[in-house]
């Protein structure tokens, strides 16, 4: 157990080391990337003024901005700021961006976090139910409805979704993250939760069917298996095979999957988050790309490349956790 | 059985939460003294100083002068005030009654403080032009300016004054003043609260809460369908959809489509960031002004918006200062006329008209993803058929558009409340700079003359006189008529979601913007 230990924080040190060579090639790329788009900063913030500008005031904001210096300078310069801690200001909110990532990080991560856990775990049910009712009536209906949903895309299912129980039944409020009009410590826990239902339930339907179908292929050929087939002359009724062997055997690879699914539902929270009006990193940062707030965007991508390095690395301690078998077999 | 228990628990929870929102909704229908306002863009700041109000009334915060429906001015913070004769000293004197919320009064020292402070910012509000301000008492402000400056009062109408001994760097995020409303509390991209200023000077105003709420223009109109917001903006492209419970407010504007015809001939040069300069088919003024007078607007307006337009003649319809000269009917005899005078010719029957080997055909650029511009360059392009010029639409990112607008044509929107407009479109030092104003090149020393008598003007009167010699002084002129450097099309109208029951106030004509300009006139607002 003590040689586990020391291994899993050995593993954690070269995952940390991969994880910051890895965001700062990212912090590298995107400012490439940035400075190689025709995007104008300063024209767009001028457009943004909805006034006219001379152009004396003009070269003033230039020279204020120091758009005028190589672009390698920029990058140091960009560089050693984004390590002391500073991200910048956003030209939009007018605000540092750190703070703005913090507060909306929080909104994302309860939004992303719901719809995690809603579509691993209904995905896992409904994956063994169809696995245990193979090419019968429910799987038949089920995997019908999986295909439609993985083929239709998460914003037509926001808008479907927003336009049925928003719009019609009224039964959900039609976005934001609190109700409107209310102060900020006046807003209930409820409230919230009840603000974040349809677009964790929007986000998670994205990512839903994935999990549901692979279960299903994988359980199916857990139950044609020989040990299976073993269980049964043995005389096991289905429910104990599926409960002995079944699951146990189908939730590993469910598990990679859902674990890897970190990076798809940040984009996915990025479409669910404009539908609905829910302010997120992924509405912030559709935002700073619309209106070319450089500083914003290049804070999010590079907290993003954070956050899903994170998970990834999650997953991979978890899997010596939870599977002895890895873990024996390192060893 | 431990499932149906959980079960039931959760069934229960949902149905707690489902409660409580719905009890808030009923106090919401009952207390008939707040609205919910639903806008498309969020301020970046609400510090006049740095641009907060700018073209509107700053709402939290009041002003010297301010605007009244008709876009004249009329006194606010100021009880009277005096230029002299030479145009360069203003003296204000200041009502002594307005105070900010935290209960100091408004002084002179305020009034010096917000002026310095916003010259200083390099933001949205231009005070290069004043020399200095001193509080000479405590209700008294002398202005002193490097030059008469007939906007001069435009731009006081645009800043609210801030509190000297309350100002600090968080002042955009949470501010105090004198208007008729106080801040309350600002949830970023998400909503603004304001509750009225129960000692404001004019009286409180009769809605007592405001939440205005940032949506896109969908969502905006799905949460009008919902019933979860009272007065929502919205675009011509959705002001068909009926919601009951709601009227549909078209409110006029100076908000204005048109676009630029460079008016240089192409001869390989460049500008200085290096982008081609000149036309060789929209340099010649005969194919100018033939496509103003072949395009039908009411019918762009009828078409293209539904009927949530107006034909535009200039960049300042219906404003003080423009003059309605400027107006011209469409007449396609005319238009060919002009082509024909000008010796263009459809000589090989392909349906566009030639002149010296040039076929009478150029591109038309419009920012990707403005689906009403592209709309209108698409109709515009097909009522150009009909007199032989072939303009073809495309598609760009402003930056590209950067890099073409000096050769080709493009589709803008203009529209201000403050007449320094024409001024940035139409000199000729502002000519093919990268700055969208004067891409097309124009220069003309006689208008040079008209802008900066405009600019210089003693009195309002005689500016509005000057500004309306830009646009036609009877002879030539920045319009249609003249040299045409650009082709208005239509006036949008802000169409707007009011519900039954609210008054919105008589709407002064807006300018360019997305619902801003829609509550400068809230402390009017009332429920009947």
């Amino acid at each position: 157990m003590k040689m586990t230990g020391r291994k899993l924080i050995d593993i954690f040190i070269r995952n940390s080391i991969k994880m910051l060579s890895l965001l700062l090639a990212v912090s590298f790329l995107s400012f490439l990337l940035v400075s190689l788009s025709p995007i104008d900063p300063v024209g767009q913030y001028i457009l943004g003024l909805q006034t006219a500008v001379s152009p004396e005031q003009r070269a003033e904001i230039e020279e204020y901005w120091g758009v005028n210096e190589p672009p390698v300078e920029r990058y140091f310069h960009w560089l050693t700021e984004v390590l002391q801690g500073e991200l910048g200001e956003s030209v939009i909110y007018r605000r540092p961006v750190a703070e703005i990532i913090g507060e909306r990080f929080i909104n994302s991560l309860a939004l992303m976090l719901c719809a995690w856990l809603i579509s691993g775990i209904f995905g896992f049910i409904l994956g063994i139910v169809m696995g245990r009712y193979y090419d019968r009536w429910p799987d038949k209906i089920l995997k019908k409805i999986c295909y439609i949903l993985s083929s239709m895309p998460t914003f037509w299912i926001g808008l479907l979704l927003l336009l049925i129980f928003g719009v019609w039944l009224k039964w959900f409020p039609i976005g934001f993250s609190s109700p409107i009009g209310v102060l900020s410590r006046d807003v209930s826990l409820g409230e919230k939760i009840y603000h974040l239902i349809l677009p964790a339930f929007t986000l998670s339907l994205m990512s839903f069917s994935g999990i549901a179908l692979h279960t299903r292929e994988k359980l199916w050929d857990v139950m044609n298996s020989d040990y299976v087939l073993f269980a049964r002359t043995r005389g096991e009724d289905e429910w104990t095979i599926l409960k002995r062997h079944g699951i146990r055997n189908v939730i590993l690879p469910a598990l990679t999957l859902q674990f890897s699914s970190f990076a798809e539902l940040f984009g996915g929270s990025v479409i669910a988050e404009n539908v609905f009006s829910y302010p997120g990193l992924g509405s912030a940062v559709s935002a700073a790309g619309l209106q070319s707030d450089l500083s914003l965007l290049l804070g999010i991508t590079l907290f993003s490349a954070l956050f899903v390095c994170t998970g990834n690395m999650i997953a991979n301690l978890l899997y010596r956790i939870v599977d002895p078998g890895i873990r024996e077999v390192k060893e | 059985m431990k499932t149906n228990k959980i079960l039931r628990l959760l069934l229960l929870f949902i149905m707690g939460i489902y409660l409580v929102a719905c009890k808030q909704e009923e106090q919401a229908v009952q207390e008939k003294d707040s609205v919910v306002i639903a806008i498309g863009t969020e301020p970046e700041t609400l510090d006049p100083t740095q641009g907060w109000g700018h073209g509107n009334s700053p709402i939290v915060q009041s002003t010297l002068v301010r605007y009244n429906s008709d876009l004249t001015f009329e006194n606010d913070l100021a009880t009277s005030y005096e230029l002299s004769t030479d145009g360069l000293t203003w003296t204000f004197h200041l009502r002594e009654d307005a105070k900010f919320t935290d209960g100091k009064r408004v002084t002179a020292s305020d009034v010096v403080f917000t002026l310095e402070t916003a010259k200083k910012a390099q933001g949205a509000v231009d005070l290069t032009y004043m020399e200095s301000a001193v509080a000479k008492d405590d209700s008294t402000v002398i202005i002193t300016l490097s030059q008469p400056t007939s906007i001069f009062l435009n731009t006081l109408a645009s800043v609210g004054i801030v509190p000297k001994h309350a100002y600090s760097e968080e002042y955009g995020r949470n501010p105090i003043g004198s208007g008729p409303y106080k801040f309350v509390e600002w949830k970023s991209q998400e909503q603004i609260m304001f509750t009225a200023n129960e000692d404001y000077y004019e009286g409180e105003p009769a809605i007592k809460n405001v939440t205005v709420v940032f949506m896109s223009e969908d969502a905006a109109l799905a949460a009008v369908l919902a019933g979860e917001v009272d007065v929502a903006y919205s675009s011509a492209t959705l002001g068909n959809t009926k919601a009951e419970g709601y009227r549909v407010e078209r409110i006029a504007s100076a908000d204005n489509r048109g676009f630029t015809l460079p008016m240089l001939p192409e001869e390989g040069k460049t500008t200085e960031s290096g982008a081609p300069i000149g036309n060789n088919v929209t340099c010649h003024r005969e194919i100018r002004q033939a496509i103003a007078y072949a395009i039908d607007r009411q019918l762009i307006a009828d078409t293209v918006l539904n009927g949530f337009g107006r034909p535009a003649y200039s960049e300042n319809d219906g404003m003080p200062w423009n003059n309605p000269e400027v107006k011209i009917e469409t007449d396609l005899e005319y238009a060919k006329k002009l082509l024909l005078d000008g010796g263009w010719l459809d000589s090989d029957q392909d349906g566009i008209v030639e002149k010296d080997g040039i076929t009478a055909e150029f591109k038309c650029v419009y920012p990707a993803g403005d689906s009403v511009r592209q709309a209108i360059g698409m109709a515009v392009s097909e009522q150009l058929k009909k007199i032989g010029i072939k303009l073809t639409i495309e598609g760009m990112s402003w930056d590209e558009i950067m890099k073409v607008m000096f050769s080709e044509a493009v589709l803008m929107g203009w529209g201000s409340a403050i007449p320094n407009e024409t001024y940035y479109l139409y000199r000729s030092e502002g000519a093919l700079l990268d700055d969208f104003y004067n891409p097309e090149g124009y220069q003309n020393l006689k208008t040079d003359k008209y802008l900066r008598a405009a600019m210089e003007a003693l009195t309002v009167e005689e500016a509005n006189e000057n500004w309306k010699k830009v646009q036609w002084d009877n002879n030539t002129g920045t319009s249609m008529k003249g040299e045409c450097p650009w082709v208005w099309v239509v006036n949008l109208d802000h169409v707007t979601y009011v519900r039954d029951g609210l008054s919105i106030g008589e709407q002064p004509i807006h300018g360019h913007g997305h619902g801003l300009p829609l509550i400068q006139n809230l402390k009017d607002w009332k429920w009947q």
